[in-house]
C-alpha cells in the first residue's frame, strides 16, 4: 500500500550507505509513517481499549482476591432498586431524545427550508443552549419551576390566583425536559445539515402531485432526512443515560434514581469498582443494540438526496405561518437559554434568591467570595482551562494523524485506528471514567489525583468529535497538493506539516475549540477522577450544589459561562461565526 | 538616588522589616511546640483537608484563618458532605494514593472504622486539653479529636408558619398537615443526617421514617439543603438542619426561626483525624492544633457555629448548651447504624 514516491529513493540511499548492521539498515526502510502508525496504535490502545478491557475484566473479579467470579453481576442486579434505576435511565433517555427531536426538527426545517425570519437569532439560541452546561440549566430550572417558589409557578399562581403548580421541575417530566433543552442542539445540527442537501425538486414533485407544504414536508422531506433524525435521537439518548449532574441535582428531590447516580452509590464505602463495572456493562450492550437497530431501520431503503445533477434549493414561502415557526424557535430559546440564564444571573447577584429582584437584595458578595476568598474556585478555573486545552490539543493531534492515515490509506488496517478513535462516541462518559479509574488510578501507574489522568480521560472521551472533524477536513483536501510536494522531494511528514496542516488550520482550530468547550463543562467523566488539587469547575459546581447555596452556585456558573463565551467569541473571530455548528 | 542617604535606607529597611514582622504577628505568641510544628509545616507548604463538618463557607474561612496564622502553609479545603468526603478518602485508599492529610466527618463511625483499619496517625494536640471537658477525649488512644460540635434541629419559614402552628417535636412532623411542607437532607450524603436517622430509629423505630414518607418530604443531599428551600419559601419546615446555618441565614435577613424539639436536639460531636500516610504530616499536626486551639473560635462565632472551648458565649441567637437537652447515639451505634439506615432510607424513600 506504500505509494511509490516514498518507496523509490530509499533503496538507492540504502545501497550507498553500505552494510552498517542489519537492524539499522532495515530500520531505514521503515517509513516514518509506519512508526507513527505503531505509536498511534499504542496511544489508542492506552486511551480507549485498555480502560474498557480492564473494566470488562474487573467486572468478573472478586474484590480483594481478584479471582474469577460472577457475584458482581449478582450484586449489581440482585436488587429491585438497582434494576429500577436501569429502567429509569432507559425511559429517561427515550423521553429526552423524543423531546429533543420534537424541539429541534421544526427549528431545523424552518431554518433550512423556509423563509422564516430571525434565522440568525435561531442560530444564537442553538449555540446558547449548546454552551450552557446541562447541570447549570438544571439549577436555573430549579429557580424557575420549583413547585412553590419557582418564578414560573409563582407567576402562574398570581395569574390564576390559585395555589396550583404549572410545572414541577422535581419530576420525571421535569428531568426529561431539562435534559432535552440542553441536548436538542445536537439534533438541530444533524438534521439541518441533512435538510440542506435535499433539493427543492423533490418537494416540487410532491406539490405537482397535489400535496400541500405540510404534506410534502411530512411525506417527502422528513423521510429523506430520517437517518439524521434517528442518528441524532440515538446520540441524545446516549448523552442522557450517561449524564450525571442533572439527575443528581433534580433526581434526588424527584425521587428518581438512575444508572449514573446508582454507579455513584457503588463508589460509596467500601468502593466497589467491580460491582460498578458489572453494572455498567448493560449500558454498553444497550448502546451496541441501538446501533444495530439503527442499521436495521435504515437498511434497504434509499435516502439519496444528493445526486450528480445539481438540484435547486428554494425557500418555501410560509406566509403567516412563518411567524408561528419563529414563535416556536423563540419559545425554545426562552426555555433553554433566556429564562434559566436570567434567573441564574438574578440569583448570582442576590443575597437570597427567593426574595426576588429588589435593591436591598442586591450584592456582589457571591462573586467576591468566589474570586477573592475561595481559593479552590480560582484553582479550579485554572485547572479547567489547562486540562481542557491539553485534552483538546492531544485529541486534535491524534485525530488528525489517524484521519490522515485512514483517509490516505497509508497503512493496511488503517480502519482499525479509525474504529478505535470513534469508539468512545458510544461509551457513556461515566463508564469510561470508571474504566480509567480501574485501569490507571492504582499503581503501577498511580495516576489518581494527577492532572494527567483527567487529561487522558477527556482526550479519550472527546476523541470522536475531533476525529469526525479532522476526517471531514482531510477529505476536503485533495492529495494532489501533497503529491506535488512529494515529487519535489519533500518527505511525507514534511508535506503534511507544510502543506496539509496549514490548509486545515481553520477546521482544526474549530475542532480544537469544540473539544475545549465540551471538555471544560464535562462532569461525568471527571467526577470519579479528580483529586483535591485537580478539581475542575464542573466538579466544584457539583460540590457547591451539594450545599444547596444557590446564590454562590449561580455566581460560579456565571463565571463558567463568561469564560466559555470569551472562548466562543475568540473562536468566531478566528474560524468564522458557525464554527461550532458546522459539523460535529 | 542622590537624595537618599545610607541612614534613610537603613530606616526604610527597618520599617520594611517591622512590616513583615507585624504581618506575622502570630509568630510571637507561639509556644515552642507550635513554632517547631510550624517550621516543619512550612517546609511541607500545604495541607489538604477533606471535610464534611462545617458549611462550605465556614470551612473556607477556617482554611483562610489557618493560613493567616501560619503564613506559607496553604490549606486546601476540600469541602463536601461527609459521606462524599469519606467516599473520596476510600477512593484514594483503593487506588493506593495518599492525598488527604486531615479528615473531618460528622459521622464519628468513620473514625472508628479508620482506626480499626490502622489508617489514622496517633497524635494528641496539646490544645485538646483546653477544650470543653466533655469533648476533650474523643478517643482514648488519641487517633482522633473533636473538631465539631453541631446542633441539628428544626427550623421553619416564619412567614409561612406561625409560632403556634410550628412543630414542637420530632414526632409532630408526622402530622398530615405537614404534607409537602418538609425538607430534609440525605444520609447517603450528609453524615449528620445519617446520625440523626440512627437516633430517630433508636427512639421511634424505622416506622418513624415510613410515616415521614407519607408527608412527602423534599429530599436534598446536605443537611443544609433545607435552609435554602426555606429561604425561598419552597418548603416551610426544615428537618434536622444545622443550627449554625439557620442562624447565619437569619442574620442575612431571611425569614427563618429555629425550633428546639421537646425530645431534645441532635448533638453531633464529631472528630477529625490525621491520615496515616498523610503527605504533609507536620502541617496536619499543626492543623489539628489549630482546630482544637483558641484561634478557630472567632471564626466559628462569626459563622454562628458552637465553639469547642469554654469561655465563649454561645453563637448569637442560640440557647446556651447547658439549657438544651442533647441527643446523640454512641460512636459504636453510629458506625454500625449509619450504613443500615442509609440502605433502609433508600428503600423507604426511593432515592
Amino acid at each position: 500500500m506504500n505509494d511509490t514516491a516514498a518507496a523509490l529513493p530509499k533503496p538507492v540511499a540504502g545501497q550507498a550507505e553500505g552494510r552498517r548492521g542489519g537492524l539499522l539498515r532495515r530500520l531505514r526502510y521503515v517509513e516514518p509513517v509506519t512508526l507513527l502508525w505503531l505509536l498511534l496504535v499504542l496511544v489508542l490502545l492506552f486511551l480507549v481499549a485498555a480502560p474498557l478491557l480492564k473494566l470488562f475484566s474487573v467486572s468478573f473479579q472478586a474484590q480483594e482476591t481478584g479471582t474469577f467470579t460472577l457475584s458482581n453481576y449478582a450484586t449489581a442486579y440482585g436488587r429491585a432498586r438497582y434494576l429500577d434505576a436501569l429502567v429509569n435511565s432507559l425511559t429517561l433517555g427515550l423521553a429526552s431524545a423524543a423531546i429533543a427531536v420534537l424541539l429541534a426538527v421544526p427549528m431545523a426545517w424552518a431554518v433550512s427550508r423556509t423563509d422564516m425570519p430571525g434565522k440568525g437569532f435561531t442560530w444564537a439560541v442553538v449555540l446558547g443552549a449548546f454552551i450552557m452546561p446541562p447541570y447549570l440549566g438544571a439549577v436555573g430550572w430549579i429557580l424557575l419551576a420549583g413547585p412553590n417558589s419557582g418564578f414560573v409557578n409563582r407567576f402562574w399562581q398570581w395569574l390564576t390566583s390559585s395555589e396550583g403548580t404549572l410545572f414541577n421541575v422535581y419530576s420525571f417530566e421535569g428531568l426529561a425536559l431539562v435534559i432535552a433543552l440542553h441536548s436538542f442542539p445536537l439534533v438541530f445540527i444533524f438534521v439541518k445539515a441533512a435538510l440542506d442537501l435535499v433539493s427543492s425538486e423533490m418537494e416540487d414533485a410532491a406539490n405537482i402531485l397535489g400535496a400541500g407544504t405540510w404534506t410534502a414536508m411530512r411525506k417527502v422531506t422528513l423521510p429523506l432526512v430520517w437517518p439524521s433524525i434517528l442518528g441524532s435521537f440515538i446520540i441524545v439518548f446516549l448523552e442522557t443515560i450517561a449524564l450525571f449532574g442533572t439527575p443528581a441535582i433534580l433526581g434526588i428531590p424527584a425521587r428518581i434514581n438512575v444508572v449514573t447516580t446508582q454507579l455513584w452509590q457503588f463508589f460509596e464505602y467500601p468502593v466497589r469498582v467491580e460491582v460498578a463495572a458489572a453494572y455498567a456493562m448493560p449500558l454498553l450492550l444497550v448502546t451496541i443494540g441501538l446501533i444495530a437497530v439503527q442499521k436495521l431501520l435504515l437498511a434497504r431503503k434509499g435516502f439519496v438526496s444528493q445526486t450528480g445533477k445539481g438540484g435547486e434549493r428554494r425557500m418555501i414561502r410560509l406566509g403567516p405561518w412563518r411567524w408561528a415557526m419563529f414563535g416556536w424557535c423563540a419559545l425554545v430559546g426562552a426555555l433553554s437559554v433566556a429564562m434559566p440564564l436570567l434567573v441564574l444571573l438574578q440569583a448570582s447577584f442576590a443575597k437570597a434568591w427567593g426574595r426576588g429582584i429588589s435593591l436591598d437584595n442586591l450584592t456582589l458578595r457571591n462573586y467576591h467570595l468566589l474570586i477573592f476568598e475561595h481559593e479552590m474556585a480560582m484553582t479550579s478555573i485554572w485547572n479547567t482551562i489547562w486540562f481542557s486545552a491539553a485534552a483538546a490539543t492531544a485529541a486534535v493531534l491524534i485525530a488528525l494523524l489517524v484521519a490522515y492515515i485512514v483517509n490516505r490509506r497509508l497503512m493496511p488496517f488503517g480502519e482499525v485506528l479509525g474504529f478505535l478513535a470513534m469508539a468512545p462516541f458510544v461509551i457513556p462518559g461515566i463508564v469510561m471514567a470508571i474504566g480509567f479509574y480501574a485501569a490507571y488510578a492504582s499503581p503501577p501507574l498511580a495516576l489518581y489525583g494527577t492532572a494527567a489522568l483527567i487529561i487522558f480521560a477527556f482526550t479519550a472521551r472527546f476523541l470522536p468529535i475531533a476525529y469526525a472533524n479532522s476526517s471531514a477536513a482531510i477529505r476536503a483536501v485533495h492529495p494532489e497538493m501533497e503529491e506535488a510536494a512529494r515529487i519535489l522531494g519533500s518527505g511525507r511528514l514534511q508535506a503534511v506539516s507544510r502543506i496539509t496542516a496549514p490548509l486545515l488550520r481553520k477546521a482544526l482550530l474549530g475542532g480544537w475549540l469544540i473539544v475545549f468547550i465540551v471538555a471544560s463543562r464535562e462532569l461525568s467523566a471527571a467526577i470519579f477522577l479528580v483529586g483535591p488539587r485537580t478539581r475542575t469547575m464542573a466538579v466544584l459546581l457539583y460540590d457547591l450544589s451539594e450545599a444547596g447555596n444557590f446564590e454562590v452556585l449561580a455566581a460560579f456558573g456565571g463565571l463558567l459561562l463568561l469564560i466559555t463565551l470569551v472562548l466562543v467569541g475568540i473562536g468566531m473571530k478566528l474560524v468564522g461565526r458557525d464554527f461550532m455548528l458546522r459539523r460535529m | 538616588m542622590q537624595g537618599i542617604t545610607k541612614r534613610q535606607l537603613l530606616i526604610a529597611g527597618a520599617a520594611l522589616g517591622g512590616l513583615t514582622a507585624s504581618s506575622r504577628s502570630g509568630a510571637q505568641d507561639m509556644s515552642a511546640h507550635e513554632r517547631e510544628l510550624y517550621e516543619a509545616a512550612k517546609r511541607e507548604g500545604e495541607i489538604t483537608w477533606y471535610s464534611g463538618q462545617y458549611s462550605a463557607e465556614t470551612s473556607e474561612a477556617i482554611g483562610r484563618a489557618f493560613t493567616e496564622r501560619y503564613p506559607e502553609v496553604r490549606c486546601n479545603v476540600v469541602r463536601s458532605t461527609s459521606q462524599v468526603a469519606f467516599q473520596r478518602l476510600s477512593q484514594d485508599a483503593r487506588a493506593g494514593v495518599a492525598q488527604c492529610d486531615v479528615f473531618s466527618s460528622t459521622n464519628s463511625g468513620h473514625f472508628q472504622l479508620l482506626k480499626r483499619q490502622s489508617r489514622l496517625l496517633q497524635f494528641r494536640p496539646q490544645n485538646a486539653d483546653g477544650m470543653l471537658e466533655s469533648i476533650r477525649n474523643a478517643d482514648p488512644d488519641n487517633f482522633f479529636h473533636t473538631s465539631f460540635l453541631g446542633l441539628f434541629q428544626l427550623a421553619c419559614n416564619s412567614q409561612k408558619v406561625s409560632e403556634d402552628e410550628a412543630p414542637k417535636s420530632w414526632t409532630d412532623l408526622l402530622d398530615p398537615k405537614w404534607r409537602n411542607q418538609l425538607a430534609v437532607g440525605h444520609p447517603g450524603f450528609s453524615g449528620a443526617i445519617g446520625v440523626w436517622a440512627v437516633q430517630m430509629r433508636k427512639m421511634y423505630g424505622w416506622d418513624y421514617f415510613k410515616k415521614l414518607e407519607k408527608n412527602k418530604p423534599q429530599i436534598g443531599r446536605s443537611s443544609q439543603d433545607p435552609v435554602t428551600l426555606l429561604n425561598a419559601g419552597e418548603r416551610s419546615v426544615g428537618v434536622a438542619v444545622p443550627a449554625a446555618t439557620v442562624l447565619l441565614s437569619i442574620s442575612r435577613g431571611n425569614p427563618l426561626r429555629l425550633i428546639y424539639p421537646t425530645e431534645g436536639v441532635l448533638a453531633t460531636i464529631a472528630p477529625s483525624g490525621i491520615i496515616r500516610n498523610a503527605p504533609h504530616p507536620n502541617a496536619a499536626k499543626l492543623f489539628m492544633e489549630f482546630q482544637t486551639g483558641p484561634h478557630m473560635t472567632p471564626v466559628l462565632l462569626r459563622y454562628f457555629a458552637d465553639p469547642l472551648r469554654p469561655g465563649s458565649p454561645p453563637p448569637e441567637g442560640a440557647k446556651p448548651l447547658d439549657q438544651i437537652k442533647l441527643l446523640a447515639p454512641s460512636i459504636e451505634e453510629q458506625e454500625k447504624g449509619v450504613p443500615e439506615v442509609r440502605e433502609l432510607w433508600r428503600d423507604t424513600f426511593g432515592v
